[in-house]
């Protein structure tokens, strides 16, 4: 097929640009949307882009209508995305739960800017990275990954529509205003060398009557596609194997939410992601996910020049989360420092997975700017 | 390589500094392009940052800039200090008065002569920038700037690039 953005060569563009291209490549073929700063691009090139691949891109009334109608196209077979920013991701973390229940997999973009409320809406932050985990209600589990260059924004975008449709799971790229607007050269791959992942259809009526079973004993379902044959019900309320509300059953409630939170929970080594820089021989360690890591990685150079034994481990999931690696590390080094653009959200996850073992400090920034590596460095040194 | 543009709203600085950055990419560097503009789409400030490498780039925005291209005396005074004490200034000899060395050409009297538009300023302190500094090979910015100005432009902006090269050898 024929794209319409050249492939399998290099080019220079935004992230939210990257994001929209790798959505394409990854197959998504529904996008609905509202237009909020600074994730309004994604839409922009998704209105461009869908009607030249057969797709539908479509402007909702409000980002709660954006995200029901992805969930939609998700149960009629399409791959599908949505993309906002704070104040859009907050409406939609109602549906985010009801994506959680029924194991619809859908892409939720936030393009995180400063709040609360409108807030910066021109300047990045991280404000979000609790939200992004726990902002729906109920027990629940998602994925969430983030990026800290244009071409993480684009290869975690095709992981994002991966991880969905092989665990059936909403997953949330969390990315933020600067990386979706700074312009870097990007790789983009030829489809033919894309991995693509496409999740498991039924292949029978008796697997198409456990929509919501575990019939493959990995607790992860195969998903009827409506229109296609199978009678299939589908609810948010607590329901059986069919699909059946089953409300006041604690049994069934416990099986189903164990189920799906144990899919994502057992092969967490699978989906997390993660880079160590220097870390072999650190003595303090630096731990950071999405932009603030390029800082993070010039820091511990710098610090490295001083005599500092600095490493950083880049976290490219925010969740599930690695507990049991934080706690390894803090074994190893004297101190952990987390820098990051909210008054301290990543931090208290490291904490809790250094167990005590090690200090941990959190080198916080808010108002809008990536902290410079400098900042970093002096509260290494002290 | 650390390059800052520096105008006011409405001069195409952000432009100027895509085109840069979009020039490095076809020479297959690495190289990143960020910006800083007030919310008016005419006056206030307008910074456009370009960091261009062959190793990989971590910083996200200029912070000592080897390059400091300055086309209005606001955009000046905003960023002025992020220039490294031996960094090379480059002005529109005009419309900016500044406290150190120097050099620069009446880019904006420049594009009006040249193309009669003085919204081509951006283009012609482009080719100031690199005659003077060769941190691009001229062919590949003519051929960034046929991708990224608007249809129909083309000519009217080589044109306009092309006398600021010019006067960048002199």
């Amino acid at each position: 097929m024929r794209y319409p953005f050249p492939v399998g060569k290099a080019d220079f563009i935004q992230g939210d640009e990257a994001i929209a291209r790798a959505a394409i490549l990854a197959g998504c073929r529904f996008y609905a949307g509202y237009p909020i700063t600074p994730a309004s691009e994604i839409f922009e090139a998704m209105a461009l882009y869908m009607p030249l691949v057969d797709g539908v891109s479509i402007q909702m009334e409000d980002e709660i209508a954006s995200i029901a109608a992805i969930i939609g196209a998700s149960w009629a077979g399409a791959k599908a995305m949505t993309a906002t920013s704070g104040p859009g991701f907050s409406l939609m973390q109602e549906n985010i739960g009801y994506a959680v229940m029924t194991e619809t997999p859908i892409v939720v973009v936030n393009v995180q800017r400063s709040g609360p409320s409108t807030g910066q809406p021109t300047l990045a932050a991280q404000g979000d990275i609790m939200q992004s985990i726990w902002g729906t209600h109920g027990d629940h589990t998602l994925i969430v990954l983030s990026p800290s260059t244009v071409q993480e924004a684009f290869d975690f975008t095709i992981k994002a529509f991966n991880l969905a449709e092989k665990y059936r799971t909403p997953v949330v790229l969390l990315t933020d205003a600067e990386v979706a607007h700074m312009r870097e050269r990007v790789y983009i791959p030829n489809p033919d060398d894309i991995e693509l992942v496409y999740r498991k259809l039924p292949q029978n009526e008796e697997e198409a009557r456990l929509p919501f079973g575990d019939p493959h004993g990995d607790g992860i379902p195969s998903m009827p596609i409506f229109g296609k044959g199978y009678r299939t019900y589908v609810t948010g309320l607590t329901h059986d194997e069919r699909g059946r509300p089953k409300t006041v059953d604690a049994e069934v409630h416990e099986r189903l939410i164990k189920r799906i939170i144990g899919k994502i929970e057992n092969n967490k080594h699978d989906i997390i992601s993660y880079e160590k820089f220097e870390l072999e021989d650190a003595e303090v360690a630096i731990v950071s996910t999405g932009i603030v890591s390029r800082s993070a990685i010039r820091a511990v150079k710098i610090l490295r020049e001083k005599g500092i034994k600095a490493g950083l481990l880049k976290l490219n999931t925010i969740w599930p989360f690695d507990f049991d690696m934080i706690e390894e590390l803090a074994e190893q080094v004297k101190k952990i420092f987390v820098p990051e653009m909210n008054m301290g959200q990543l931090y208290h996850l490291v904490k809790e997975g250094a167990n005590g073992k090690a200090e941990v400090e959190l080198i916080s920034k808010i108002g809008g700017e990536v902290h410079t590596p400098m900042e970093i460095v002096e509260r290494v040194v002290g | 390589m650390q390059i800052r543009l520096a105008g006011i709203g409405g001069q195409g600085v952000v432009l100027a500094g895509v085109i840069l950055g979009e020039a490095a990419a076809i020479e297959g560097l690495n190289v990143l392009q960020t910006q800083d503009y007030s919310s008016a789409s005419r006056g206030g400030h307008s910074i456009a940052d370009v960091i261009i490498s062959k190793e990989p780039i971590y910083d996200v925005m200029v912070t000592e800039a080897d390059v400091l291209v300055a086309l209005h005396q606001l955009g000046y005074d905003t960023v002025k200090d992020s220039l490294k004490e031996d960094g090379l200034l480059i002005i529109d000899t005009d419309l900016v008065k500044p406290d150190r060395d120097y050099v620069g050409a009446p880019f904006t009297r420049l594009a009006e002569e040249t193309t009669g538009l003085a919204l081509t300023v951006n283009m012609v302190a482009l080719g100031y920038l690199v005659a003077k500094t060769g941190v691009v090979k001229k062919e590949n910015v003519e051929e960034a700037i046929r991708r990224r100005v608007p249809k129909g432009t083309e000519e009217i902006n080589l044109r306009a690039f092309r006398a600021g090269y010019e006067e960048g050898l002199k």
